[in-house]
């Protein structure tokens, strides 16, 4: 026990824990856009998929905690390795030439925040209702809660359209480094399928980030409309 | 050819440091770069000036002591090769060139462009060894070995411990160094008996002499004069979560190696 706890302390370790809770954070992200494309298929199909999440409370509230731990955890161990790498090189290059570390790779701490910041806002704006009064639930015609009306209303404002898309950027950026090296970091290699795991964080990055953005466009440009 | 040099001085490891302009005249294209800091540091010397301290030592690229940051890149823009290796044809004439030490907190600069690497040879008193038994010589064929096998572990092997991919590492990470020396071993018969402790205790020491941590950039890989692969990087993950399940026996207390070598 005293060894698994040492392990977990470690810089590697502390990457493993990093890696499993972000790859854990990814499958939530594709779930959540796999979800939401419903909205093509119209309002009934939307918001009663919403009313078949809210049906299950237990189940609903077991995995916002769940999520909510899986942040935080990240985001800790995010701060604790950082703080460490930034203090392992005190005095900086005068000349710096990056040979093939990608844009995302250099910049996940910047990306990360981003990320942070656009999922607060996110939350405040179409989960609680707090930062734009048009967007609350209002109820359709079968009783269910109005999901489809309320992201129409949402993103009918250009504000809130780039706020939504700089904030899939951001999501873009980080899911294109961390996908790729949480496999890594968990020791996934193996001849055979190396190009594949290259290639995991740039694709689950791009259908990602392109998912949710099609919502926002489709509704902004009135192809999908009340 | 001729060059303009901005080159990183400071007295001591605790001294102020800057960065010198001197100009290398009369330079052969096929000069070393260290031969072309050879003359400059006679014209130094023939001054009155002090010459400028760098490490060399095989000056044929297996020694791992040339240690320069090369305009912002560590052994200088050629791929696979260490600074000794670079020829001063690969320079434009005229050039300014920066000419920077190996920047860690784990490499404390001792003198002008020479910094203390002992870092990496404690990280190798941890752990990066196989114990032999004293007795008979075992019949080298006795031991059979897979030649895939052989060759990879050749492949980690080829580290000469130079420390550039420390240098080129965002995090000043030794990760590349020490997964090279473990999958080396890991890889082989001879390295079973440690193999669980080695990788344990080899990365507590590269956390203790204050390297960072991984980033998966691949930036080291890019640098390192023996082209070796990140792919052990992936491989040192997989022995150090395998060590975290498996039980290595006697619960035993490793000596600490700082310990030793203080």
């Amino acid at each position: 026990m005293t060894r698994l706890s040492n392990h977990v302390r470690s810089s590697v370790g502390g990457k493993v824990v990093m890696a499993l809770s972000g790859l854990g954070l990814v499958f939530y992200v594709v779930i959540h856009m796999l979800g939401n494309l419903q909205i093509f298929e119209g309002a009934p199909t939307l918001n009663g998929y919403a009313a078949f999440l809210r049906d299950m409370p237990i189940l609903l509230w077991i995995v916002r905690a769940g999520l909510l731990s899986l942040v935080v955890l990240h985001i800790v161990l995010a701060i604790r390795l950082t703080v460490r790498n930034r203090r392992a090189r005190p005095v900086a290059y005068a000349a710096r030439k990056y040979r093939q570390a990608s844009f995302a790779s250099r910049t996940m701490a910047v990306s990360g925040l981003l990320l942070a910041l656009f999922i607060l806002f996110h939350l405040l704006h179409l989960t609680a209702g707090v930062i734009d009064p048009l967007a609350i639930d209002r109820l359709d015609v079968e009783g269910h809660r109005d999901v489809y009306g309320k992201i129409v209303r949402a993103f009918q404002n250009p504000f809130i359209v780039v706020l939504y898309v700089v904030g899939q950027v951001g999501l873009g950026l980080h899911l294109n480094h961390a996908v790729t090296s949480s496999l890594q970091t968990l020791g996934l290699e193996y001849a055979a399928f190396n190009h594949l795991f290259k290639a995991a964080g740039p694709t689950v990055a791009l259908l990602v980030v392109l998912g949710n953005i099609v919502i926002v466009l489709a509704v902004f440009l009135g192809i999908v409309h009340g | 050819m001729r060059f303009t040099l901005n080159i990183w001085r400071q007295q001591g490891p605790n001294e102020q440091g800057r960065f010198v302009t001197y100009e290398a005249r009369d330079v052969s294209p096929g000069m070393s770069f260290l031969e072309m800091l050879d003359s400059v540091n006679q014209g130094l010397i023939a001054s009155g000036e002090e010459p400028v301290a760098f490490e060399q030592d095989c000056r044929e690229g297996i020694c791992g002591s040339c240690s320069l940051v090369i305009n912002g890149i560590p052994h200088g823009p050629d791929r696979g090769i260490t600074t000794c290796q670079l020829y001063m044809r690969r320079f434009s004439d005229r050039a300014v060139i920066t000419i920077e030490p190996w920047r860690a907190r784990a490499f404390p600069i001792i003198k002008d462009l020479v910094v203390d690497r002992r870092a990496l040879d404690r990280i190798m008193q941890a752990g990066g060894y196989v114990s032999v038994n004293t007795g008979g010589a075992v019949d080298g064929n006795v031991l059979l070995i897979g030649k895939d096998r052989a060759e990879t572990a050749m492949d980690a092997a080829s580290c000469i411990g130079c420390g550039a991919c420390v240098a080129a590492c965002k995090n000043a990470s030794a990760m590349l160094f020490v997964a090279a020396k473990v999958s080396h071993l890991a890889l082989l018969p001879q390295g079973k008996p440690e193999r669980t402790r080695r990788v344990s205790v080899m990365l507590e020491a590269m956390d203790q002499e204050g390297f960072g941590s991984c980033g998966n950039q691949s930036e080291c890989e890019a640098v390192c004069p023996k082209n070796i692969s990140v792919r052990f990087i992936a491989m040192l993950n997989r022995e150090y979560l395998r060590a975290g399940v498996v039980e290595s026996g006697l619960p035993a207390e490793p000596e600490s190696p700082h310990a030793e070598s203080t």
